[in-house]
């Protein structure tokens, strides 16, 4: 009986939700049907034109208020007492004198008579027409431009080859062509001499930064070579120079630094002299690598004759408003001219702007203080303006009342974390669209990331199956493939080739390496986890010291200073950065395709679906799901959860070079830390347990896990300034859900 | 001795020794004046010991290393810039902060309690994933909450943005730099002999109380002795004195603290609480048999381990040399710092004494202080040596996890033979 009773309350907070749903929805249905009415179109024209006069007569206020305090600054300045007065007094003082002034003004024009209004809307309505025309040309021809730019950025490793001095400039066109074969096209003909300057500075700036290395590098040498400065006690100018040269022979091909080495060996002298030595400031090159995307440099752009043509249409439609302001406000032509040009976008931005609504619009034209003029009709346009938000606000009502109502069946199906994330996630995208955050730009980024971190995940898988639960120290096999990745760079390799030889030289060094990582976990059954763990970071800390001290000696991977160890961050650009995802993309409405790397991640998939699917695959299956059946019925455990681990190590090496391509930078050091807990959470909220793993709990766990990342990060940004809130976000989830998994898993040790 | 008991006393110790051996070789090779060595070194020991020794009673409670007290030392941070905040300084200010430490250490520690017996033969990686999450918490409470929702003064916020400032300084106006440690500061010699005196004064109670036996005492005296005789060599007494480089001197009631916390971790042993500890440490299942509510008892170790942990950080964070609060990074390490240390001093998985925390810590930082230098001389690269302590850090708890989980293994195998032996029947009872 108080069972019932208890049913009957648990289906009532979500009755009440639907209905609060339903609701929400009619009234949203209302806005929207008041949208479609004349009335309140009128309405929004009105706001616009109000809107655009306040643009237009905020400039001229702000104006006359600044210049009011200059003036009064002006004045105490002459003033005798200037000098007694403090700074504070004075800010004061000039503060009053230009709030005074902005309240005048604002009396002045803030409504100003509009006696033709007719004529100030066909104006306005004139250039909103071209204004949408050229925008949305501008942005194609920017597009393209960007498109070009990125790759070229990409592609090209050693721009001093490709436009140094001596270097024609049909040479260079042809150069660029090469690598970026949509150049050829006609459409993209009018661009050439845009990029055809860039890359001239490309190469004039990487010419100098080498020059600044080699200088730097000389400098270096001086305090690496030469212990005893004592002995060059005296010497100055060309005494010293010889003999310094005699010292170090390097020194004599580079007679241009000479004035640089004389004065640091000067210094030296002088420390020398005291009995002091000048510390080096080696290994403190580090950092200061901004890891953002290419962007593309629009200073280089040359829009078509068409684009011209409409900016010129444009100027005239701006300059027929512009007279009809002049008209209501015949101040506005005593503003200076870098203020008609700030007057001019400031109204522009009013006019037109890019993927305007009905609510973006409204928001805007209030911010200028227009909802005066609607009078009586004021509730219907905002209600018209809520509309979208109300739908999305019903939406998620009816989701969560939907959810709470099947709760019991939902999680017995997919589980508490799913079923909890999947509604995040979609929550997720209904802020994005209230915030006007672009869906598809994000779906794009969503594939990009999870062609990132795809394989990693998969990486999870085999270790699951095999019965060494989440293998965290899967970071051994990502430092075989880092490994793998700068041995491509010492040897200067590129393309295709570069990304089979770090995938095939990682994943050879991942095999000895995952064998001797297995036969220790094999002794330490039931603690693989934690074990893992520790042994995955010491690695990591082992390797930074193998790192700084491995051989290598590729001028462009090692820190220049000291002139060994290897440098924390490689730009994979000009090498295979973005290689595997370019290849075969396409954009489809909007959202960029990374094609290559989807079906790589997808043949990666499928083998290991076939693999599950063989006489060894179900073997392993067996021994991570029930160990004790698994060798009763004959099955070699040991041996299973070594093919497991080994698998799941030289997964992990292909994993972090597909990861460093899409990234467009390998990161060495203490980096892959953490991407063994990064590719466990993810294959967790797919579904996944410690002991039981499918294909469909990586794909759909790795779509889950970077959509809220992506989603989360973006709406973070726009609701918290600062990107702290998305970060706390990814902690909390990629943590929380290990946590949970291991609480699932507990209550016993398995043995 | 026995051969066997040496080999086994080896095999337990095995990382102490080689800490010892390192730590030898790194003071030789480094070239660091020693002076500088031991004043470094007393200077880590006043900061961490706390912190490590509040590592004991969940060891002994069979729930490993606890990497969770980073959450403790969140409280106290907690408890810091709330003291901060209102302005207290000095002494009442650290009293204050141990204040805010004290509940909000309990109930986290009940709350980690709880989840730890969700998961329980995983609790070392549990404890430390929950580190983790606790640590994106912190940051949502001291980026968005703090400032926001709950208001403080502008002193500590970002002036401009939302959350709380990240380093606040310690020193000036807000005096809580050395609140404890500058009460008393007394000669690190004379420390030394009173530590002496006292050592020979307790042996003689005990002796008269016929709590120890004739040569127990004669050996503590002569120990005694040793260690007052030691420092009276006009050699070693030189590099703290102040001959050579600056005095050594002892915060007072910083170490008595250490030692109040060493007497409780030993005192709280022989009460029934300290029993039922050692009872489900050893096996959960036999103390659940004798009627011991495992999963409270539990709870009630990482209660008090955390508030140890929370009173330990802010212990530290006063302490000399510190100065400034790393508002978001100042907890972050604290698990793996303290976690090491105690595995350095010849504590295991299951088994932790004051001793070897204490030992564990001194061995640990000695190494700390010296690798940077030792690499740099070795391989011409101070980085080397920083990459080097990471490496420390980590191996030694891995090595320390490897060798516990190799030797229940071998005893597993053992039991298992011996079960083998015995009848079926109480082989099933033992499975069951």
């Amino acid at each position: 009986m108080s069972e019932k009773k208890q049913q009957k309350r648990n289906r009532l907070i979500p009755i009440l939700l639907l209905v609060t749903a339903l609701l929400l929805l009619l009234t949203a249905a209302g806005g929207y049907y008041l949208r479609g009415t004349g009335e309140v179109t009128e309405g929004l024209e009105d706001m616009r034109d109000n809107a655009v006069l306040h643009a237009a007569s905020v400039g001229l206020i702000d104006n006359i208020a600044q210049s009011a305090r200059a003036e009064k600054l002006k004045e105490l300045r002459a003033d005798k007492d200037f000098r007694k007065r403090g700074l504070d007094e004075v800010n004061g003082i000039c503060d009053a004198a230009m709030m005074e002034a902005r309240a005048e003004a604002e009396k002045l024009y803030s409504n100003p008579k509009v006696e033709d209004s007719d004529a100030l809307r066909a104006a306005i309505l004139k250039l909103e027409e071209m204004l949408a025309v050229s925008g949305t040309l501008q942005e194609s021809e920017h597009n393209v431009f960007s498109d070009i730019y990125v790759s070229l950025v990409e592609s090209v490793a050693d721009w001093k080859a490709v436009a140094g001095e001596n270097v024609t400039d049909e040479q260079v066109l042809s150069n660029l062509k090469k690598a970026s074969p949509e150049l050829q096209s006609e459409a993209s003909s009018h661009l050439l001499p845009g990029f055809l300057r860039m890359a001239r500075d490309m190469a004039a700036k990487q010419a100098q930064e080498e020059e600044e290395e080699l200088k730097n590098q000389m400098l270096s040498l001086l305090s690496s070579e030469i212990v005893d400065w004592s002995a060059y006690s005296g010497l100055t100018g060309d005494a010293l120079w010889d003999k310094l040269t005699a010292d170090i022979p390097e020194l004599k091909e580079n007679t241009a630094y000479k004035n640089d080495i004389l004065a640091k060996a000067g210094e030296h002298i002088l420390a020398a002299e005291k009995g002091e030595t000048l510390s080096t400031p080696a290994g403190k090159e580090e950092g200061a690598v901004v890891l953002n995307d290419v962007q593309a440099d629009y200073a280089y752009f040359t829009p078509t004759e068409e684009l011209l043509r409409l900016q010129e249409e444009n100027e005239t439609a701006y300059d027929g408003l512009l007279q009809q302001l002049k008209a209501i406000i015949p101040d506005l032509s005593t503003l200076s001219n870098k203020l008609q040009a700030t007057l001019r976008t400031n109204v522009e931005k009013v006019v037109w702007f890019e993927d305007s609504d009905f609510s973006s619009r409204y928001t805007l034209y209030a911010g200028h203080g227009a909802e005066q003029v609607l009078g009586a009709i004021g509730w219907k346009i905002k209600l018209a303006a809520m509309a979208k938000s109300l739908l999305l606000a019903g939406i998620a009502v009816l989701l969560l009342g939907l959810v709470m109502f099947f709760w019991t069946e939902l999680t017995r199906r997919f589980g508490v974390p799913r079923t909890i994330i999947a509604l995040f996630f979609v929550y997720l995208c209904l802020l994005a669209e209230q915030y006007n955050i672009s869906v598809r730009m994000m779906m794009g980024n969503v594939l990009e990331r999870m062609t990132m971190y795809g394989i990693l995940v998969l990486a999870m898988m085999p270790g699951i199956q095999c019965g060494i639960g989440l293998n965290m120290g899967m970071t051994i096999g990502c430092i075989s493939g880092l490994l793998g990745i700068v041995l491509s760079l010492q040897f200067n390799m590129t393309g295709f080739g570069a990304l089979i030889f770090a995938c095939v030289s990682g994943g050879l060094v991942s095999l000895p390496l995952g064998w001797a990582y297995s036969k220790l976990l094999n002794r330490m059954k039931g603690n693989e986890m934690t074990i893992s763990t520790y042994v995955g970071f010491s690695f990591v800390s082992l390797m930074c010291i193998g790192w700084m001290l491995l051989p290598f000696n590729n001028p462009k991977i090692i820190w220049l200073l000291s002139g060994r160890g290897l440098r924390v961050t490689h730009s994979l650009l000009g090498s295979f950065a973005h290689l595997l995802d370019n290849a075969l993309s396409f954009s489809i409405f909007g959202i960029k395709v990374p094609t290559g790397g989807l079906l790589f991640l997808g043949v990666c998939c499928l083998m290991m679906w076939l693999f599950s699917r063989t006489r060894t695959g179900i073997a392993m299956t067996a021994v991570g799901s029930n160990p004790r059946f698994a060798e009763a019925s004959g099955i070699n455990v040991n041996h299973m959860r070594t093919i497991g681990t080994v698998l799941s190590t030289v997964i992990a090496a292909v994993g972090i070079v597909i990861y460093s391509q899409a990234f467009g930078y390998a990161q060495l050091y203490t980096a892959p830390r953490q991407l063994g807990f990064i590719a466990s959470s993810a294959i967790l909220i797919g579904g996944a347990t410690v002991s039981k793993a499918k294909v469909s709990h990586v794909l759909l766990g790795v779509f889950l896990f970077e959509g809220v990342l992506v989603f989360g990060q973006q709406i973070a940004n726009s609701v918290v300034a600062g990107g702290g809130l998305s970060e706390v976000m990814r902690i909390m989830i990629s943590n929380g859900i290990i946590l949970y998994a291991l609480t699932q898993s507990g209550g016993g040790r398995r043995d | 001795m026995t051969k066997n008991k040496i080999l086994g006393h080896l095999e337990k110790y095995v990382v102490t020794y080689l800490f010892i051996a390192l730590s030898v070789l790194f003071i030789v090779v480094s070239g660091l004046d020693i002076n500088y060595v031991a004043s470094q070194l007393l200077l880590r020991l006043n900061r961490n010991a706390f912190i490590v020794l509040a590592l004991i009673i969940p060891i002994i409670a069979g729930m490993g290393i606890n990497f969770a007290i980073t959450i403790g030392a969140m409280a106290a941070q907690i408890g810091l810039l709330l003291t901060i905040n209102w302005g207290v300084t000095g002494v009442a200010g650290i009293l204050l902060a141990a204040a805010i430490t004290l509940p909000l250490g309990a109930f986290f520690g009940f709350l980690i309690g709880k989840l730890l017996n969700k998961m329980k033969g995983q609790e070392t990686i549990g404890s430390l994933i929950l580190g983790y999450f606790a640590n994106g918490a912190y940051q949502l409470l001291f980026l968005f909450i703090f400032g926001n929702i709950i208001p403080l003064n502008s002193n500590v916020t970002i002036v401009g943005a939302s959350g709380v400032q990240n380093t606040l300084n310690l020193t000036g106006s807000v005096k809580l730099y050395t609140a404890v440690d500058s009460i008393a500061r007394i000669p690190f010699l004379t420390a030394m002999y009173i530590f002496a005196g006292v050592l020979a004064g307790a042996a003689v109670v005990q002796f008269v109380r016929k709590k120890i036996s004739g040569p127990r005492l004669a050996a503590t005296l002569i120990l005694a002795a040793v260690i007052a005789g030691i420092f009276m060599v006009p050699a070693v007494a030189a590099v703290f004195n102040g001959t050579h480089g600056r005095e050594i001197r002892l915060p007072l009631v910083t170490w008595i603290l250490i030692l109040l916390l060493c007497l409780f971790n030993s005192t709280i042993m022989r009460t029934r609480l300290g029993q039922k500890f050692r009872a489900v440490g050893q096996s959960q299942t036999v103390a659940n048999a004798s009627g011991i509510n495992v999963d409270r008892t539990r709870v009630i170790a990482i209660m008090i381990s955390t508030v140890l942990a929370g009173f330990g950080q802010i212990l530290f964070m006063q302490s000399d040399g510190i100065g400034t609060f790393q508002t978001y990074a100042a907890h972050e390490q604290v698990g793996l710092y303290a976690g090491a240390a105690i595995l350095v001093g010849g504590a295991s998985i299951d088994r932790a004494t004051n001793l070897q925390a204490l030992v564990g810590t001194f061995l640990f930082h000695s190494l700390f202080i010296t690798a940077q230098s030792a690499a740099s001389v070795m391989f011409g690269d101070s980085a080397v040596g920083e990459y080097f302590r990471a490496f420390l850090s980590y191996g030694v708890i891995a090595v320390a996890l490897i060798m516990y989980a190799w030797r229940s293994a071998k005893q597993k195998r053992a039991q298992q033979i011996s079960l083998d032996e015995g009848t079926h029947e109480s082989a099933a009872e033992k499975e069951a």
